[in-house]
């Protein structure tokens, strides 16, 4: 009985460690024609973190549909690559490595979570492989870009800072507010976003009552919102995950707040699901935003249509960053006239590229220099007040 | 200032009916089997996705939807109760441990894999607030705590009285005498199992509407919070279970009003590990198993 | 085990030792077999195999059930990570530092963790896991919370006029290398030595060995101790390559990697766990063929595990090591 347990573990784990040795060298073996432009995704595709990534996926999968159904980039079809991080730096970075070394990929958009893209950077710069990001919003990445040193990283997203900046100014000069209640994220994300309101906010005579940082997944704001409608806050600053909004709006709701305490900030508070949770409590909400779902314009009306005919889910940020960054890269490698990474690289960094939402050029740290929509929920509909574009100040080095 | 902290309470007491019904059947797995069950989140999971889908794909009511969370959970209980949960009868805690990680890996990445990783916002139940007391609560809220006594005192009416719950308090003693005397334990093991999975997947169900937000890796979460509800309610104690959770609400609301948000995910665990310095077998007695 | 079998043998020919040189031949040469992302993957097991060495004292030799490797690993990898930015310190220090906070702070972590038995020690440790990502995220002066570190400089050594910067994965495996074996020698001395035998006896039954005389309360502390100083080694190591540490190094997640590291190659067995770092990086690695079904697949080898190797896969490699041994 021992002697067959044993024999069959001998059979089966043989079996997994010669997979393990074979496994790497089958995408070889397929190699496609040279013609092909290869990209990876690095997002986070399993686990509580696959909720965000998910829509990072299936954004970038649309743009490359569309972009090889009228027949590729100058001739050239995108073939995707899809690698799971979960998350974690040590997944990300091992994501990355096959990619580069297996899948043979010029290019990859990476990953959601700061601290995985933070991994990924040098293992992109050494390979001499693209690596955009379009939804991580730690400032190292960009401080650490470019003329502070990766050369090979770009990022077409927002900075906190200007974010911040904007929102700050908005909700003081045309809302009147002066005292807020921070709400944010415990991240990255809405920790510095909170850094940056805080280095702006003395400027518009703001002051923060209190500072709350919520931990993904949470749940229940009850005793915190109790805590806010009590210190008398006008306006909670929430820097927060999409999904997260629609609960903090329904136990405003719950707690009375709905009305008389308005969100200002980011977290998707502009989508129609995300409103009709509860209408009351986003009624005047202030949003700085790269995108939003209701955005006119025709390219983004048809990036929604066609995502929610295609997958059966309205599109989120994610989803959109995601897609705009692989039509990005797109223009690049046309205004490039090749595939070679260095010539798009070069090209990204001259770029001017036309987004659905306005005009997107880098600066010498490759940060894209992204229009940021301001909107106010009026009458349960996000109405656009401007947009705004900044340059980023970096920090002395 | 002491209206604040009544209205704290009461929220913690809320929230804690919710870990209640959660750790209850994590506990009662635990009598019966001696494993840690690192997977019970996921039925929480699992009830909330199933009321979800009936709710947006099948169009049905919130109350139906309840319906089909809880059945759907219990089918996937049974299969994974007599394909797992069965064998492990006598196996030792590593094994536990594993499996159960194992069967959390699949649930999640499965649920993942059919319905799409993005999140989805639950649109059922009865969310508008009403005032009791002075304070402001989801009629939702109400309706929690209301099925979490129901369940809590329908659980000791069963452990003390009918023949399921003699031979669970008895397997949960000891495996071998009761297989001497004809109780059939894989038996015992799989319905306690159910009955677990079945009372997590009501506790995600109920919970949905004023949690909103359902997505594949919403099990985890709450499979940490309830950790530290079962060791301090002493393994396997029903009524402990109840005790502790509600502690923990507690504690968790008044340190996130002032302390700091950042900090509730952490009081469960700290809340532990102090009780165990003080008192190393749970707060309640583990004499009195169930 | 192998303490009473291998007493009276009729031997074959004895055959481990040209294996063993096989063995660290292909150790050697695997970055010129392999591509980049073997090397890497190799890496990644070796930085895991160290704290699983520190895990399987607990759990395989002393029969303590931990979760708390991924607190250590963290301690480790934030010690690490700070000196190296913060003071720029040479990572041999950075090393050594890791491993001593770790185990320093392992020690009044430890006193009150080890009163508690089976269910209530497990979950003492996680609380460990869950309370250092918040001291982490909180404790921004030192730690500079979530914005964590990063661009942590790649080991350097200055030996005098000789000075050089490992860069470059082949390097950085040889060096990762060097310390999976140094760490290997390490547990295998301390697993030969009389404490070992006395960590085996606490192991397998508690009260009898306290009353042949073993100080068991002391073994187990120290046991805990030098556990976390693997860890924490690990943790630096991990910082050094992965140049990124973020609270998010306390999860759980790394816990069970562990746990299942230990677990799967066979509890109370050195080879084991080497074995187990390479099989358990070679699984998660090769399913990535199938990136949605990936997790469900390595969900479905942990059952596999359970029900079909519950000892792991050392008494195979036992099997397999007295074969070529020349055993019967």
């Amino acid at each position: 009985m021992k002697y067959t347990s044993s024999r069959r573990a001998f059979c089966i784990s043989s079996a997994i460690l010669s997979l393990a040795a074979v496994v790497p060298g089958l995408p070889g073996l397929a190699q496609a024609a040279d013609e092909t432009i290869k990209l990876g995704i690095v997002a986070p595709m399993s686990g509580p973190n696959a909720r965000y990534g998910a829509f990072s996926m299936r954004g970038a999968e649309l743009a490359v549909k569309d972009i090889n159904a009228v027949g590729g980039v100058d001739g050239r079809k995108i073939e995707l690559f899809n690698a799971d991080s979960q998350g974690t730096p040590v997944e990300g970075v091992s994501a990355t490595r096959r990619l580069i070394d297996e899948d043979e990929v010029n290019y990859i958009i990476g990953d959601v979570s700061s601290s995985v893209t933070l991994a990924m950077q040098p293992v992109a710069e050494d390979a001499g492989v693209l690596l955009l990001n379009a939804a991580s919003s730690n400032p190292k990445i960009t401080y650490g870009a470019g003329v502070g040193g990766y050369k090979w990283t770009f990022r077409n997203y927002p900075t906190d800072e200007n974010r911040a900046f904007v929102v700050a100014k908005y909700a003081a000069e045309q809302r009147g507010f002066s005292k807020f209640a921070v709400l944010s994220v415990d991240s990255d994300y809405g920790r510095s976003a909170i850094e940056f309101t805080k280095k702006y906010l003395p400027e518009f005579k703001g002051e923060i009552l209190s500072e709350d940082y919520y931990k993904e997944g949470e749940v229940d704001f009850r005793s915190v919102l109790a805590k806010i409608r009590d210190n008398g806050a006008q306006a909670i600053i929430m820097y927060g995950l999409a999904d997260t909004t629609p609960i903090v709006a329904r136990q405003m709701v719950e707690i009375g707040l709905a009305g008389k305490v308005t969100l200002v900030g980011n977290g998707e508070f502009n989508t129609e699901k995300t409103i009709k949770s509860a209408p009351t409590a986003l009624e005047g909400a202030v949003e700085a935003a790269a995108w939003l779902p209701a955005f006119d314009s025709p390219e983004s009306k048809a990036f929604v249509e066609k995502f929610t005919t295609e997958y059966n889910e309205a599109p989120n940020n994610h989803a959109y960053v995601h897609w705009d960054t692989v039509n990005l890269l797109a223009k690049a490698i046309h205004e490039a006239g090749s595939a070679d990474r260095e010539k798009v690289r070069d090209a990204l960094s001259k770029i001017k590229y036309k987004s659905p939402v306005g005009d997107v050029t880098f600066d010498d740290h490759n940060q894209a220099r992204l229009p940021m929509i301001l909107l106010q929920i009026e009458n349960g509909k996000p109405s656009v007040k401007g947009a705004y574009t900044a340059d980023i100040q970096y920090p002395a080095q | 200032m002491f209206s604040t902290i009544l209205e704290q309470i009461v929220n913690g007491i809320v929230t804690g009916s919710v870990y209640a019904i959660v750790a209850v059947g994590m506990t009662m797995i635990f009598g019966v089997l001696r494993a840690i069950n690192f997977a019970h989140g996921e039925y929480y999971m699992l009830g909330t996705f199933g009321a979800w889908f009936s709710i947006d794909y099948l169009g049905l009511s919130y109350e139906a939807s309840i319906v089909v969370g809880v059945l759907s959970t219990i089918v996937v209980a049974y299969v994974v109760g007599k394909l797992v949960m069965q064998r492990m009868v006598g196996a030792p805690a590593e094994s536990g441990v594993l499996a159960t990680l194992g069967i959390a890996l699949v649930l999640q990445n499965t649920v993942i894999l059919v319905f799409g990783g993005g999140y989805k916002f639950f649109s059922g139940g009865y969310i508008e607030p009403v005032s009791i007391l002075g304070f402001s609560l989801a009629q939702q809220r109400i309706l929690i705590l209301v099925v979490c006594l129901l369940v809590f005192v329908g659980l000791e009416l069963m452990v003390t009285y009918s023949r399921m719950g003699k031979s669970m308090r008895a397997v949960s003693q000891n495996v071998d005498c009761c297989e001497v005397v004809g109780i059939d334990v894989p038996q015992v093991v799989l319905r306690t199992f159910i009955l677990g999975a079945a009372l997590a997947a009501l506790s995600g169900v109920l919970t949905a509407p004023v949690n909103v937000s359902v997505y594949g890796g919403m099990g985890e979460l709450i499979t940490f919070k309830t950790l530290p509800i079962i060791i301090m309610g002493g393994l396997g104690n029903v009524r402990g279970t109840f005790f502790a959770a509600m502690i923990l609400g507690i504690a968790e609301s008044l340190v996130a009003t002032y302390v700091g948000l950042q900090f509730r995910d952490t009081v469960g665990f700290a809340t532990l590990i102090l009780m165990l310095m003080w008192r190393p077998h749970g707060l309640f007695s583990t004499q009195a198993r169930f | 085990m192998s303490l009473t079998e291998t007493a009276q043998q009729i031997r074959r020919r004895d055959l481990r030792i040209p294996l063993g040189a096989v063995l660290l031949v292909i150790a050697l040469a695997a970055p010129f077999i392999g591509s980049r992302y073997v090397t890497h993957s190799l890496i990644i097991a070796l930085i895991f195999m160290l704290p699983a060495h520190g895990l399987n004292l607990l759990v395989g030799y002393t029969g303590l059930l931990s979760l708390a490797q991924a607190a250590f690993f963290g301690i480790g990898a934030y010690t690490a990570g700070l000196l190296a930015v913060t003071y720029g310190t040479p990572f041999y220090v950075n090393l050594l530092a890791a491993g001593l906070v770790a185990g320093a702070i392992a020690l009044p972590l430890g006193i009150p963790a080890l009163r508690l038995r089976s269910t209530s020690f497990v979950m003492c440790t996680l609380g460990f896991v869950i309370i250092g990502q918040a001291i982490a995220k909180n404790w921004i002066s030192v730690t500079r919370g979530d914005m964590g570190l990063s661009s942590i400089p790649k080991p350097h050594f200055a030996l005098g006029p000789l000075s050089f910067t490992v860069s470059g994965t082949m390097g950085f495996y040889y060096l990762a290398l060097a310390i999976g074996v140094l760490a290997t020698l390490a547990v295998w001395a301390i697993v030969r030595s009389p404490a070992g035998r006395n960590m085996i006896a606490i192991r397998e039954n508690e009260t009898l060995a306290e009353s042949v005389g073993i100080p068991t309360w002391r073994y187990k502390l120290i046991v805990f101790m030098i556990s976390a100083v693997f860890a924490g080694v690990g943790g630096s190591v991990y910082a050094h390559y992965l140049t990124v540490v973020s609270p998010l190094t306390f999860q759980m997640y790394y816990s069970t990697t562990m746990l299942i590291i230990v677990l799967g190659g066979g509890a109370g067995t050195i080879s084991g766990v080497v074995f187990g770092s390479l099989l358990f990086v070679g699984l998660t690695e090769a399913l990535r063929i199938t990136p949605e079904l990936r997790m469900i697949a390595y969900g479905l080898c942990l059952l596999a595990l359970v029900f079909w190797f519950r000892k792991g896969f050392s008494p195979l490699i036992n099997r397999f090591w007295d074969t070529v041994g020349g055993a019967k």
